[in-house]
């Protein structure tokens, strides 16, 4: 299906290469040497065969192994989805947290309606104003995240809270919402009036019973959000400058470069099934209902 | 200033008619210093002598290149659009060309003020009918492998880009002009070039201005992002496909001293970011930026703009062969309802020249200054709307990509022609759709009957008359075939001599005002916004950057 859509799109792989102004001919030649110009199943085929054979071919426009580039892109994603987790996460979860606790009150209002603001604001709206106030502006953040050759993990992290930011505001009503709906269930529920009822102390009955039971679904939510943060990041990767894997498919898919756009999309597609079997995991193991029932 | 007559006779003595006769148009007045310079480093009289002849014909002297005031050792960051493919043969993205000549040189170098000089070439000559042209190579010059270049290098060079099998880019220009096997060495340090036809302006097609010219080893593979083997002033240091690459100064360079200890070009997909990091102190030079793109930093007190006077424009085309636009006083009566003033002024702040609908611009020494300018005059596009009987107007679209400003411009003449009864309804396609195939047939850049299309900067307008207005253009998206046209296009090209190229350029100028097959309404200026301190940045309009004199001040 990729490799149909993208023949639809206008343009060829020659006329990437070689620019608007070159003549018809050297585009038709080049398209021809490159073998563009072979009938679709062909390809498609010639590709596929490749690819179970372990080998993602060469990229149509740089001539060179798909393979390094794609996991290097990978390579990059994975750091910005995991500093991006490693933010919203506690803060979605403790916002839905606190929110749930105090609902109905202004403090619940006040993080509900915000986190719902946060996550329709586009990604590049919310990057251009984090750019401007804390880069250009305070200094406190590099604005693009390509942190120089060499540089630490932590001064890596450094580079990628920036970016991160954006996604944050994105994932945070998001994360939260489920956060304060799992809650707010559980605190109903007539395990922890019972557990109030025996006399532990409320801090207690929130820590022991309500937060393993209310936070279910936020984990499922939070695991199949890292299949958004893996390939669907176009916009932050071209705004702060950022070599991950949504950015390399989009400019593939522009190109034409088959090669390259098949191979991230396999890539993308299989760490988004696999994150979705590890929150189906993940559900079991903090679930005992879910394990139980599997077993019968 | 005195006249040295002696001197200047000394001095003359040793030219051919052709040099002598630009001397005579430049002491009769009839060339200014500017075209002097110009044509003359064509015909490739050196800056030193064009100087010697300027002062001893009591004309003052010519300006030179200072590097006063730059301090050496400095890291200059450029931002720049992610390059695509790194092959000279094959060059085609603007950042591949900047990146590519950072290591890379050519025979001579089409320099911000639009004079040739020498680079790997010291000097060359016409035949006398243009014909034949004879370059004299630079002496001891080293490829970064180590090699010395000799003329089997240039020549090389030459005979890859015009095998037809190349599918480079620069076939576009030597595609009916320079054969494979028609640049012949004389020896280790002398080629000529044997044209299939005469060009006056020849050094053009051999110089930065064809930026596949770039001249490689004679053993090159096309393995050019491995090696990076060129004679430029830089070297490569690191290069990552996606991020950016670095250079740093080549030691056994023939040239000048090169300034910076370091340059590193930061790769960007998009303009704005690249805006936010120049504000942002985290790079001191963006390449390239359209004047809407640099409105934000016209005023801001810590960039400067580098603007470089272009051929560079936006055209709106109309189709000569189909209506409504088959009769010529509509496609005038449309040209007449721009204003190019106002144009200039506020949708390019000021950063381009009017524009008198040729690609002569006023930038090229060619062009004939007393051909009239068109004006905006809707009184008279009223009167040629009613000869064509068209005086209650019609419907028309106009397609065109969504570049630069040009969805802006088309926005003020839809405005404009709705003032002479023209209902023009706008399409705008991204530039991969509008281009299509860039063939009759399966483009709509050169299948419909109005659009709008940018076209780069060139030394000469050559490729603009071939390709785009000739019968027999590839690019023809006016459908434009008027056979006094292409006669006159041919004598302009194949003409050595300065005078007798504005003749005829007077005479293809005053021909589209009257045929008009498309608007030429101005010619941009190539900006490049840079950070105050930084200086001796040099850019050209060809989206080039030399780096070698740059520093902090």
């Amino acid at each position: 299906m990729v490799f149909l859509g993208s023949q639809v799109l206008p343009g060829s792989v020659a006329l990437s290469i070689l620019g608007p102004e070159a003549d018809p001919r050297s585009v038709e030649l080049l398209n021809h040497q490159l073998g563009v110009d072979r009938p679709l199943l062909v390809q498609w085929f010639g590709w596929i065969w490749h690819f179970l054979h372990g080998d993602m071919g060469l990229s149509y426009v740089h001539q060179a192994p798909v393979s390094p580039m794609v996991m290097q892109a990978l390579g990059y994603s994975l750091k910005l989805a995991a500093v991006a987790l490693l933010l919203v996460v506690p803060l979605g979860i403790v916002g839905g947290v606190v929110a749930a606790l105090k609902v109905n009150r202004p403090l619940d209002r006040i993080i509900s309606l915000g986190g719902l603001s946060a996550t329709v604001l586009p990604e590049f709206v919310s990057g251009i104003i984090l750019i401007l106030v804390l880069g250009i502006w305070l200094h406190w953040l590099p604005i693009s995240a390509a942190w120089p050759n060499g540089a630490d993990p932590l001064t890596q992290i450094y580079y990628l809270v920036l970016p991160s930011l954006p996604l944050v505001l994105v994932l945070f009503g998001y994360i939260s919402r489920m956060a304060r709906a799992g809650m707010i269930e559980a605190v109903e529920s007539d395990y922890t009036r019972t557990a109030v009822l025996k006399g532990l102390t409320w801090g207690q009955v929130v820590w022991r019973h309500v937060l393993r039971n209310a936070l279910l679904p936020t984990v499922t939510v939070v695991v199949t959000q890292a299949g958004y943060l893996m390939g669907g990041l176009v916009v932050i990767e071209t705004l702060f400058r950022y070599p991950g894997i949504g950015s390399l498919i989009f400019t593939a898919a522009t190109q034409k470069d088959f090669p390259i756009l098949e191979s991230g999309v396999f890539v993308v597609g299989t760490i988004f099934t696999m994150t979705t079997f590890l929150a189906d995991l993940s559900y079991s193991v903090l679930n005992p209902r879910i394990r139980m029932g599997t077993g019968q | 200033m005195p006249r040295n007559s002696d001197l200047l006779s000394s001095l003359r003595s040793r030219l051919t008619p052709l040099e002598n006769h630009l001397i005579d148009g430049y002491v009769d007045g009839r060339v200014n210093r500017r075209e002097f310079l110009r044509h003359g480093s064509v015909l490739g009289l050196s800056l030193p002598l064009l100087g010697r002849l300027s002062l001893a014909a009591g004309l003052g002297a010519v300006p030179t290149m200072a590097r006063a005031g730059v301090q050496p050792g400095a890291t200059i960051r450029v931002g720049c659009a992610t390059p695509v493919s790194m092959d000279p043969v094959r060059l085609g993205s603007p950042g591949g060309v900047l990146l590519v000549m950072q290591v890379g040189e050519f025979l001579c170098i089409n320099e911000p003020d639009r004079v040739l000089s020498p680079c790997l070439a010291t000097s060359w000559k016409p035949n006398q009918d243009g014909t034949v042209w004879t370059f004299v190579l630079r002496k001891g010059v080293k490829f970064h492998s180590g090699g010395e270049m000799k003329a089997d290098d240039v020549v090389a060079t030459f005979d890859r880009l015009a095998d037809p099998n190349s599918a480079s880019p620069a076939l576009s220009a030597f595609r009916g002009i320079l054969q494979k096997g028609a640049t012949r060495k004389l020896d280790d340090y002398t080629i000529e070039f044997h044209l299939d036809s005469p060009i006056g302006n020849f050094p053009y097609l051999v110089s930065s201005d064809n930026y596949n010219t770039v001249i490689l080893p004679a053993s090159y593979a096309g393995d050019f992002e491995t090696t990076w083997d060129g004679t430029g002033p830089f070297k490569i240091e690191k290069f990552d496909r996606r991020r950016g690459a670095s250079f740093v100064p080549f030691e056994d360079y023939w040239g000048p001293k090169t300034l910076p200890a370091r340059t590193e070009f930061v790769f960007y997909d998009d303009i704005q970011p690249q805006i936010l990091a120049l504000q942002g102190g985290q790079i001191d030079v963006i390449n390239t930026a359209s004047a809407l793109d640099s409105v934000a930093l016209m005023n801001d007190p810590a960039i400067d703009i580098l603007a470089i006077k272009s051929s560079g424009h936006m055209s709106i085309h109309m189709r000569c062969d189909i209506e409504p636009f088959n009769d010529p006083r509509i496609r005038r009566a449309v040209a007449l309802c721009i204003d190019r003033e106002k144009l200039v002024k506020g949708l390019m702040k000021g950063q381009a020249i009017i524009g008198n609908d040729s690609p002569f611009a006023p930038i090229y020494p060619s062009t004939d200054p007393t051909v009239p300018q068109r004006m905006r005059d809707v009184a008279q596009a009223k009167e040629l709307m009613k000869a064509a009987g068209m005086e209650k107007g019609f419907q028309a679209k106009i397609t065109l990509p969504k570049q630069s400003e040009l969805p802006a411009y088309a926005q003020l003449v839809q405005a404009w022609v709705k003032e002479i009864g023209i209902d023009l309804q706008l399409q705008v396609l991204d530039w991969k759709s509008y281009a299509g195939d860039a063939k009759y047939g399966s483009s709509p850049w050169l299948d419909v009957p109005m659009g709008m299309m940018t076209w780069g900067n060139r030394g000469v307008p050559n490729v603009y008359l071939a390709s785009s207005l000739m019968s027999t253009g590839t690019w023809n998206s006016a459908h434009f075939k008027n056979e006094q046209f292409d006669t006159l296009t041919k004598g302009y090209i194949a003409a050595l001599d300065l005078e007798a190229q504005r003749a005829t350029a007077g005479k293809i100028q005053r021909l589209m005002l009257e045929e008009t097959p498309g608007v030429y309404a101005y010619f941009w200026s190539y900006l490049s916004p840079v950070k105050k301190g930084v200086v001796g940045v040099k850019p050209n309009a060809m989206g080039q950057l030399f780096l070698q004199g740059a520093g902090k001040a």
